[in-house]
């Protein structure tokens, strides 16, 4: 506990027979926060539409695995080293065996849309989470400390924004070949220290004039404590919402660095256009559609899932966007 | 007012001084000595060689270096890019920034009044279904895949109407015979656009003054006029066939990033009305019995107007981002372009160059927003 | 219903029962007016039947619980209702035309031209990114009262008047009434920078160029209403957030008397201010109000304000005038149990000592209001009558009260011993 504060840390209090009924009651208040909110949420019609597209997407990230260990021979639908044999020419409009034709190089369209999925989820979500992580420690401590504390991060926050994210990253990934997993953790920090930080500050601003902040000082609470126990928590919802927002950015960023061919990779949806477009097919106009329409709509759709969801979850944290 | 500008002024330099330390410490840490990169290029002759050494103290110590880079953007020498020797790297940005600034400027003004007006309009008529089916197309252009986007444009414009051309700045077989060189058309047609635009502008402030109340049509009339006048200039000049030729490569990158920046500016114009609707001020302006359509725009729209141009700070780079994502998808060749093949054929000095410049550009808009802003809340003078 | 068998002359119905109706024809006069809201819920019923009449120079106060209506029965008269508000029935004579079946153009030139508002949040009210003086400009020029030199003013403009007809307002066609005379030199008399002020407009005035000039002549209003509000009128040039409190409300009474209305709408003016500050407005207000002849339609939940400003004072529940009548009598003599318990929550004004009783309970749910009287569930006095059947209109003293158990006497003594 910092500052030798009486308070004991929670797992203590949960020991008490007290605490356990303390422990229900947040709870169930939770629980009962969380209905109320998804009642809203619900309310709205595209973020139904969102999570529709989101759960959509999931059973195709799930299908892929599934779809190789069972119907799909590896040496013909892998998603990277396949080879559809059974077709003379390719890329091959779409067919029974391979429902969205092949790429310039035989491979499967279908199992590279399936496969990349994953890879998309994984990205966005250790983006978001690295963020909101950062971003709600940072945000926290800055409200709580104010001064310099405060005056550095918002000055690094000012800079982070202003900066041509996209630039910057064709720079970093071609110079360094980072893959996936390093270009998320990069975005992560780019946007945890950038802009949401700024925004989950102003709100955490807001919290700690509420009385209980006041209250849980003169209880001898240290500043860990308050951050952790009373400030992080109520600034959880707004977190979420800006996860949404930096989903969209993560993907949106993976697919046009992947577009470019400097990402280092060995599927994703801005590969296949990559692949399309250098292979020249994109100026044969319409004819051969499924080399790009499938990745580009998955790479929109995807996006557009997690910005609806955001827009919803934005008029359950944000009540004056309300309907009356 | 002044104050608050000078102090803006002052975080941007320092803005500007990280971000070129930054991408100077960036390349140096690239895998690779960096020097040998520079230095022993085979594509470059021994002498040049010996001159990139002594320019960038390439045999010094770090910390020398860096002085040395941070001497070096200030007087403009940025060296010599591998990929477009002879060619020095500031010739290279200075032939490619006004292509750059012209499509960014162009589709910033443009998506930005567009997406103000349509989602002051969304705003006032909430509900049925034009908002709906609105709401999806700005969810559904905010969060295009840009260059996906771009090349259904090309494809729908270039390919299958045949309306404009596929990609690149100009026409080889228009400009075979040109007694002009194309950077000069283009810097004429530059400064054409500014003179036309600063004649507007001073139109536009001058006409109520004199006591000149002119409706849309009329407006639009003298806008169009000033137009056929321009076009006629140019045409009896002899050049204007090669402008015609650039305005025409200039038009799909134009519309692609527009469309793509005008959504965001209309979710956030439609939210930002949303709100200011419900403000006390509005009740009142209502009821002093003013005409609808002057409390929704002389009241509503001006307040819901400061937040989207605070959000604009954040949108510009994003917008420069795009522009380097469109540039690339149409061959543009601009900054974003530069950027992208001096990465990808390992030209560092270019590289550098270019991703500096991005960031002046960025950082410039950034400020400009800032000015407009102080401009239209009065209460900022105090704070 | 048998109200109809108790009370021929049910609320709703008829002019305010009770009170007859004497003299010259009201200026404004509200017959069972209801508005609605749609929500999720169901229909919110803010208004419900109320009726009632203001004469021309007088002050009618609207009392009630915060949620009981008072506000919705401001904005009905202007018909300024959000999208999913309506009126559903009812009329609002003004000045012998009925608002609600007026078109929105027309409504439009009666808002603040014949009828305006002071809002409840002077904070808010303005416009942030515009001078106050445009703002009052904006409302001027919007009515046609700037323009032309010498363009008939009708009513004319009589503030002038106030400060003893100096400086030339000829030149703007403004014809100072008599009856306004002498009275200048109280005006103001608390700013301490009304001398600087009124300098200036001097000043300004001195110019003489207002003729056929609607900008200036703009400039001159605005410096007249300052100075009426006791505002120096350099202030006119700054912006609303470089206004104090007090000032931001002497700016925004200045605004609605901008056009010369006949009936000023004013809704909780003072209820953001400093004790002090909120006295000295009331004592202004009153006293513009008197001068100009205005009518003054005062919504507060300050029993207290009311008794100092009104003529007249209506109480609300529930989106329902429960009763009316002068203020004289109904605070002496109170006769429905909500009056006399809203009565009882605020000290005393004549310094009476007494224990203050707070009202249990909140205004019950505008969805589904209590059958019966609406007062039901939180009246001492309730019957099973009062829980099935609509109260019967009680007159008494010049005033009236719907209620089954009406009160007696003073309300302090009788609180706890129920008549009838």
């Amino acid at each position: 506990m910092a500052g030798g504060a009486p308070a004991p840390p929670p797992a203590e209090l949960a020991s008490s027979p007290d605490s356990v009924g303390v422990w229900r009651a947040r709870l169930r208040l939770a629980l009962l926060g969380f209905r109320q909110g998804w009642a809203i949420f619900a309310e709205s019609r595209i973020g139904l539409v969102g999570v529709a597209i989101i759960v959509l997407f999931g059973v195709m990230a799930v299908s892929h695995p599934v779809l190789m260990a069972t119907v799909w021979d590896p040496s013909v639908y892998d998603p990277v080293t396949g080879f559809a044999f059974d077709r003379p020419d390719h890329p091959a409009p779409p067919s029974w065996r391979h429902l969205l034709g092949t790429d310039p190089l035989g491979r499967d369209i279908l199992s590279q849309l399936t496969f990349s999925t994953s890879s998309a989820f994984m990205l966005g979500m250790v983006a978001a989470l690295v963020t909101v992580g950062i971003a709600t420690l940072i945000g926290a401590v800055s409200a709580y400390f104010g001064g310099p504390v405060d005056a550095f991060f918002m000055r690094l926050a000012d800079l982070i924004i202003i900066l041509p994210t996209i630039s910057l990253l064709i720079v970093l990934t071609a110079l360094f070949g980072i893959n996936l997993f390093q270009l998320a953790l990069v975005l992560g920090i780019l946007g945890g220290f950038g802009g949401t930080a700024v925004v989950i500050k102003s709100q955490a601003l807001s919290i700690k004039v509420k009385p209980y902040i006041e209250a849980a000082r003169l209880a001898g609470g240290g500043p860990f404590h308050i951050i952790m126990v009373h400030i992080v928590p109520n600034l959880l919802p707004l977190s979420l919402l800006y996860m949404m927002f930096t989903v969209t950015g993560a993907i949106f960023s993976e697919a046009v660095l992947s577009f470019f061919g400097i990402l280092n990779v060995r599927m994703s949806w801005g590969i296949m256009i990559h692949t399309a477009s250098t292979g020249g097919y994109l100026l044969a106009g319409a004819k051969y559609w499924w080399l790009v329409v499938p990745a580009g709509a998955a790479i929109t759709l995807l996006c557009g899932s997690f910005y609806l969801v955001g827009r919803a979850l934005d008029e359950v944290v944000n009540p004056r966007l309300r309907r009356r | 007012m002044a104050g608050y500008l000078v102090r803006r002024l002052l975080q941007i330099l320092v803005t500007l001084f990280l971000f070129i330390t930054a991408a100077f410490f960036l390349v140096q840490a690239q895998p690779g000595d960096y020097s040998s990169f520079f230095a022993l290029n085979p594509e470059l002759p021994p002498e040049v060689q010996a001159q990139v050494r002594a320019n960038f103290g390439l045999d010094k110590p770090l910390w020398q270096q860096y002085l040395i880079h941070l001497r070096n953007m200030v007087t403009g020498n940025f060296g010599i890019s591998f990929s477009h020797y002879p060619q020095s790297v500031r010739e290279v940005i200075l032939e490619r920034l006004p292509r750059t600034v012209a499509l960014f400027l162009t589709a910033t003004v443009v998506s930005f009044y567009a997406g103000f007006f349509l989602g002051k309009l969304l705003a006032w008529r909430r509900g049925g279904v034009v908002e709906y089916a609105a709401t999806i197309a700005g969810v559904g252009l905010f969060t295009v895949f840009t260059p996906w986007f771009g090349l259904m444009m090309i494809w729908l414009f270039g390919f299958k109407l045949d309306w404009l051309p596929l990609g690149k700045f100009l026409d080889p077989e228009v400009w075979r015979d040109a007694p002009v060189t194309a950077n000069q058309v283009f810097a004429w047609m530059l400064i054409t656009a500014a003179a036309w635009s600063a004649f507007l502008f001073v139109a536009l402030l001058a006409a109520p003054r004199l006591g000149w109340r002119l409706g849309a049509w009329p407006r639009l009339a003298g806008v169009a006029l000033t137009l056929a006048l321009v076009a006629a200039v140019w045409n009896w000049t002899g050049a204007g066939y090669l402008a015609l030729d650039i305005l025409k490569h200039l038009t799909l990158p134009v519309a692609t990033l527009t469309l793509i920046s005008f959504a965001g500016t209309m979710l956030l114009t439609r939210n930002s009305m949303l709100e200011t609707l419900r403000e006390d001020y509005i009740m009142a302006a209502r009821a002093k019995g003013l005409p609808e359509k002057v409390v929704r725009d002389r009241h509503a729209a001006r307040n819901a107007l400061l937040p989207v141009v605070t959000s604009l700070v954040f949108s510009l780079a994003f917008a420069v981002d795009g522009g380097v994502i469109t540039e690339s998808v149409f061959s543009w060749p601009g900054m974003g372009m530069t950027l992208l093949e001096a990465v990808l054929s390992e030209d560092l000095p270019l590289a550098l160059g270019a991703l500096s410049f991005v960031g002046v550009l960025a950082l410039v808009a950034h400020l400009v927003a800032d000015v407009l802003y102080v401009y239209l809340d009065p209460r900022v003078h105090y704070q | 219903m048998s109200r109809e068998s108790t009370a021929p002359e049910g609320r709703g119905r008829t002019s305010p029962a009770g009170v007859p109706a004497t003299g010259p024809a009201p200026l404004l006069q509200v017959a069972d007016l209801a508005m609605q809201y749609r929500t999720r819920q169901g229909a919110v019923r803010a208004v419900d039947g109320v009726s009632f009449s203001i004469q021309r120079g007088q002050v009618l106060g609207l009392v009630g619980e915060s949620g009981c209506g008072k506000t919705s029965v401001g904005f009905s008269l202007l018909r300024l209702l959000p999208d999913n508000a309506r009126l559903v029935r009812g009329q609002v004579i003004f000045d012998g035309q009925d608002l609600v079946l007026l078109k929105e153009e027309e409504m439009r030139r009666y808002r603040w031209r014949r009828i305006a508002m002071i809002f409840q949040a002077a904070m808010s009210a303005l416009d942030p990114v515009y001078r106050v003086g445009d703002q009052i400009v904006e409302a001027l020029e919007t009515h046609g009262l700037l323009g032309a030199p010498g363009a008939p003013l009708s009513p004319p403009f009589p503030y002038a008047s106030l400060r003893q007809g100096k400086g030339g307002w000829g030149n703007l066609g403004l014809h100072p009434p008599a009856s306004g005379e002498g009275r200048g030199e109280t005006i103001a008399s608390d700013s301490p920078s009304s001398k600087g002020g009124r300098a200036l407009v001097r000043r300004f005035l001195s110019v003489g160029n207002a003729r056929g000039d609607p900008r200036a002549q703009g400039r001159a209003r605005v410096a007249e209403l300052f100075h009426l509000v006791g505002l120096d009128p350099a202030l006119m040039d700054r912006y609303p957030h470089e206004y104090s409190g007090g000032m931001r409300q002497r700016a925004v009474i200045a605004m609605a008397l901008a056009c010369r209305p006949d009936l000023i709408i004013a809704d909780e003016p003072t209820t953001a201010l400093d004790v002090i500050v909120q006295d000295r407005i009331l004592r202004e207000l009153k006293r513009i109000q008197q001068e100009l002849g205005l009518s003054l339609l005062y919504i507060t939940h300050d029993v207290a304000v009311v008794a100092e400003v009104a003529d007249e004072v209506g109480v609300m529940y529930a989106g329902e005038l429960v009763e009316l009548g002068p203020v004289q009598g109904v605070f002496s003599a109170p006769i429905h149990p909500y009056t006399a318990a809203l009565l009882s929550s605020f000290p005393s004004i004549r310094g009476e000592k007494r224990p203050l009783a707070a009202l249990p309970g909140e205004p019950p749910s505008l969805v589904a209001p209590p059958p019966g009287c609406r007062f039901h569930p939180r009246c001492p006095y309730a019957s099973r009558q009062c829980r099935e059947e609509r109260p019967p209109v009680v007159v008494r003293d010049g005033h009236w009260a719907a209620c089954w158990h009406p009160l007696a006497g003073s309300p302090w003594n009788e609180v706890a011993a129920p008549h009838g």
